[in-house]
């Protein structure tokens, strides 16, 4: 199995070798069926690599996936701050307006201020309901010093986060580490199976070369 | 049949296994869709024939299931592979006896399988639902002498080259024994916890995408160029199907429990190759559609081209909704909702059914050289099986769709209930549709045999005209 | 490859198998079983003994070999009452579940407490023998404690003192064979269900637990805590027995077939009847419906119900 490395994109087989092939493909009658030699549609594989980014961009960690409870401390001190609490007391609004003022009033408070956890706020929408279940759990936690980022919130609930990221050390922490260990296995996986296909396309003779069916039947 | 059995190999007629297994897979396709016309009708009147403890639809959901995919779809696969892969090789099959075994004791095991399974013996993971002795049963006294054949078939083939059909051929028969032995663990050491449930799902995403998915596809890819006469658009392209699949395919099991507490990674890494399906598709079908350049109007007036061309369009839905449906963005709308369910059907009563019908139906004519009885009713069984699938699979998104609504809107359930009860009224009229079209099937191929025209040698039948 | 090398091909083939199942199977295999038990997952395992579906010891799907769970109020041995206690006793010949058996599965901090609070070492299946499900204050590790060492509870005085005896483990295979998982899941999602069905369920909950049948298909509501979202057994009963009964709209099959022959007095079921009275009061004939027969002790209705109302 040598390969030609000259034109790379053009042809790995040699010259003999595509000889060969050719006259295999000509001759011999696969039960009344034969193979043409087209390449792939410049279409289809605009379509190809379209599918590539937009698999990539859909299923970015960040969309739909459990946030981390770091993002909702600041919501849990700024809620029982004085002046949201008045917000909550305010006995002229009704429970569902109060909710909503409050919260208003939380995210705009906190969007003044430099956070890496923005982008994941704007993603993670709570509401004041929610916030009130789970914010007692993050001030236990909080309480207990651990690291808010290995936690998630899954509905009502606090819960550890399924992440496992070993550490240089050899400990496991459950925090997500940006490069995101199954993102970064696909990336690989989609870069080895497209060398790998091209590889194994440019070794069959070039495709300006059309078979001649009428030689095997 | 019974007289093959202890026949010796060269007195058993080429094909004969081929047509048991084809006549055995449109019987139980009429087994299988009857019964699952049964249960959707208990799903729209829960009280139908309830009093009969042995119809309850918690017995019989799975031997629906089952008898469709063992009975129905993996039957027509042996018989397709039985014909095709020697005519591909130039050949004749490895062991014609060993097939008509093969087939005496797929039919004698599946029926225990199912007669198990409705007496509530079940190992209660969803489609891999039997218990482990049959698990064996399955894998190596069904499974693996049907692989010899097909494995031992091409080895002996009399031409340097494999033709991509059997590619897939050989693969899929590999990996489905793979599958088995590997996504039956937890039944066979009693793994336990979620490991169950992952491998569990692992098993039913790639028993479906590692044979299903390429076998029909890999059927096409004989029938179209077979009938058309054109010569497949690309062998490079088949290439990039068929490596596609392998590594595509059989990774993204995970995406199934998207709201389970899998490890994060694991979903977004199945969550990525499952779009990626997209690729293998593609090719797929681009290869068909250009392999027909020129012979579009047979997709009208010849009828294995309609069935197998059907199947194609149906994989173009098919894959657009399983490449989407299962990212995080959109999963959790429709995750356990009956768009699922309708998705199945898309894949094995959609695509798949339409790409093995169109094998049948040719295989059967090619096998007993006889032209086939009726156009007119095999038309009818077309649109039998189209319109009946259709009303089934757009009932089932629209349910789906509302059942995902009520997620969002905290509904009361059985408001839920109340409002599927028209789409589960159509449904049943859907799948009742398929079930009797198929009763006309089952006839039209016992006329064919009886009274079909005779093929000469050296044409094919598709190039008689009908004489009714 | 040059034009058809199927040798390059097969070896090609062999890799992106093995290395796609080395990617989904071994390493979340991995990361999975790193998870120790919660208190959830020791509950369940010692709810539901070794193995719901088929199995050697119960090939039927009968309900057989698996713990009870009871409620006590007094203590067994001395008799004397004590706080609201749920222990499962393990009749002499019940198979352990796994998370008892396997180390890693029981998880490694959990299992030392039990050696050496609970005293776990000393259980054997063949004489068996009453569990609690403890909390360690100071650390919040469950762990499983053997009461039959650590208290001298016998399973015989245990099952006498107890207030209610609970057959969610039989219950559990009665949910498996009557397809209850066809219709209703036991995971509710971690986006939107959760203010309906509850808490979604967390990576240790299930360790130990086989099958743990999720399901897939919704047709009904999910059933992880329905026992918490209604308790009342009366109308489990005769929701079981007639779904149609208590709700009109309901299309769950009957599982009147799951109270066998006689009711809990002894006395025989006669469905036509039941049937003949329900059509009378569903014209409107009679003002009331048929009285739904209290399932007899053993029955597999009286498992079911005990199951469903279990899911807390």
């Amino acid at each position: 199995m040598s390969w030609v490395f000259s034109r790379p994109l053009y042809s790995l087989s040699s010259k003999d070798q595509n000889k060969e092939a050719q006259y295999i493909w000509e001759h011999e009658s696969l039960g009344g069926i034969a193979e043409n030699n087209n390449p792939l549609p410049r279409p289809v594989i605009g379509l190809l690599v379209l599918t590539f980014f937009t698999a990539m961009m859909l299923t970015m960690p960040l969309y739909g996936q459990r946030p981390t409870a770091a993002i909702f401390a600041d919501y849990v001190t700024l809620m029982n701050s004085s002046s949201v609490q008045k917000v909550l007391d305010d006995k002229t609004l009704t429970h569902a307006e109060s909710d909503a003022k409050a919260m208003k009033l939380i995210t705009t408070s906190l969007e003044k201020f430099e956070s890496p956890y923005n982008f994941q706020r704007e993603q993670h929408h709570i509401t004041m309901n929610q916030l009130r279940m789970v914010a007692p759990q993050i001030v236990e936690l909080q309480r207990k010093g651990v690291d808010l980022e290995e936690y998630t919130i899954v509905g009502a609930t606090v819960a550890k986060a399924t992440f496992f990221s070993i550490q240089p050390d050899g400990t496991i922490i459950n925090k997500q580490p940006w490069w995101d260990k199954g993102y970064t296995i696909a990336i690989w996986w989609f870069v080895i199976f497209a060398f790998s296909i091209i590889i194994a396309v440019k070794r069959l003779p070039h495709f300006t070369w059309a078979p001649d069916h009428t030689i095997a039947h | 049949m019974l007289k093959y059995l202890l026949a010796k190999e060269e007195d058993i007629p080429q094909g004969s296994a081929a047509i048991f297994f084809g006549v055995s897979s449109i019987c139980w396709f009429i087994i299988g869709t009857g019964l699952g016309s049964f249960n959707a009708s208990k799903l729209a009147f829960p009280d139908f024939f309830h009093n009969v403890y042995w119809l309850q639809f918690g017995h019989m959901r799975q031997v629906h299931v089952h008898a469709v995919i063992f009975g129905w779809i993996a039957m027509a696969f042996a018989m397709s592979m039985l014909y095709i892969t020697p005519a591909l090789g130039n050949t004749k099959l490895w062991s014609e006896k060993l097939a008509v075994w093969n087939c005496l004791l797929y039919n004698v095991g599946l029926c225990l399988a199912l007669a198990l399974l409705w007496s509530g013996m079940t190992s209660g993971r969803e489609y891999s639902d039997h218990i482990w002795p049959i698990d064996l049963y399955i894998a190596f006294v069904m499974v693996v002498p049907w692989s010899l054949n097909v494995w031992m078939t091409i080895l002996n083939r009399r031409t340097q080259g494999i033709y991509t059909t059997n590619w897939f051929f050989a693969a899929s028969m590999f990996m489905l024994i793979i599958i088995f032995l590997i996504g039956n663990l937890p039944e066979f050491f009693h793994l336990t916890g979620l490991n169950e449930a992952y491998m569990t799902w692992w098993f039913a995403h790639n028993v479906l995408g590692l044979l299903i998915t390429p076998v029909a596809a890999a059927i096409t890819y004989y029938i179209v160029p077979k009938v058309t006469g054109n010569p497949l658009y690309s062998h490079r392209v088949g290439h990039l199907h068929f490596w596609a699949i392998v590594v595509f395919y059989s990774t993204p099991a995970a995406h199934h429990l998207m709201s389970s507490p899998l490890p994060e990674w694991l979903k977004s890494f199945a969550s990525v190759e499952g779009v990626l399906i997209l690729v293998p598709a593609i090719a797929y079908i681009c290869n068909i559609m250009l392999t027909m350049q020129g012979k579009w109007t047979m997709f009208v007036t010849n009828i294995e081209l309609k069935f197998a061309l059907t199947g194609v369009f149906l994989a173009i839905p098919l894959n657009m909704q399983g490449g989407f449906q299962q990212t995080r963005a959109i999963n959790w709308y429709i995750h356990g909702t009956g768009w699922i369910v309708a998705h199945a059907h898309l894949a094995l009563l959609g695509f798949s059914t339409f790409a093995e019908a169109s094998a049948v139906y040719y295989g059967m004519q090619v096998l007993l050289r006889r032209k086939l009885y009726s156009y007119s009713l095999a038309n009818f069984h077309f649109f039998m099986l189209l319109i009946g699938f259709s009303l089934y699979w757009i009932s089932m998104t629209i349910a789906g769709l509302i059942q995902g609504a009520a997620k969002i809107y905290e509904v009361p359930y059985l408001d839920v209930v109340i409002a599927e009860h028209p789409y589960m009224i159509v449904r049943w009229l859907g799948g009742t549709m398929v079930f009797l079209g198929n009763i006309t099937w089952l006839w039209n191929m016992y006329m064919t045999a009886r009274v079909g025209t005779v093929v000469p040698v050296g044409r094919l039948p598709h190039e008689l005209a009908y004489e009714r | 490859m040059a034009f058809r090398e199927y040798k390059i091909g097969c070896i090609m083939f062999g890799i992106a198998l093995s290395t796609s199942m080395f990617v989904t199977i071994f390493l979340p295999g991995l990361d999975i079983s790193r998870i120790g038990s919660t208190e959830e997952a020791l509950k369940k395992q010692l709810t539901y003994g070794w193995e719901s579906a088929f199995n050697y010891y119960d090939p039927f799907l009968l309900g057989k070999d698996k713990p009870i769970k009871v409620v006590l109020t007094k203590d067994p041995e001395t008799g004397k009452p004590i706080d609201k206690t749920e222990a499962y006793v393990f009749t002499a010949g019940t198979h352990f579940p796994d998370g008892l058996t396997h180390d890693n599965i029981m998880g490694t901090k959990q299992l030392a407490l039990s050696k050496s609070k609970g005293l776990l070492a000393q259980a054997t299946e063949k004489r068996g023998g009453v569990f609690l499900v403890d909390v360690d204050v100071t650390t919040g590790v469950p762990y499983v404690e053997f009461a039959t060492a650590t208290k001298g509870w016998q399973v015989a005085a245990t099952l006498k003192a107890a207030d209610v005896r609970i057959h969610a483990g039989s219950g559990k295979t009665m949910f498996i064979r009557e397809g209850c998982w066809w219709c209703h899941t036991l995971l509710p999602e971690e986006t939107q269900d959760w203010q309906s069905f509850g808490r979604p369920p967390v990576t240790g909950d299930f360790n130990g637990e086989s099958p743990t049948s999720f399901g897939s298909d919704r047709k009904g509501p999910d059933l992880l805590h329905v026992g918490s979202r209604n308790s009342s057994r009366e109308w489990m009963t005769m929701h079981f027995f007639n779904p149609r009964l208590v709700q009109p709209h309901s299309i769950m099959p009957r599982f009147n077939y799951l109270w066998g022959k006689a009711d809990i007095n002894g006395k025989v079921i006669d469905r036509q009847k039941w049937d003949r009275d329900f059509m009378a009061y569903a014209r409107g004939d009679t003002p009331y419906p048929p009285a739904v027969p209290i399932p007899a002790r053993n029955s597999e209705a009286r498992y079911i119900i005990d199951f469903v109302l279990n899911l807390k």
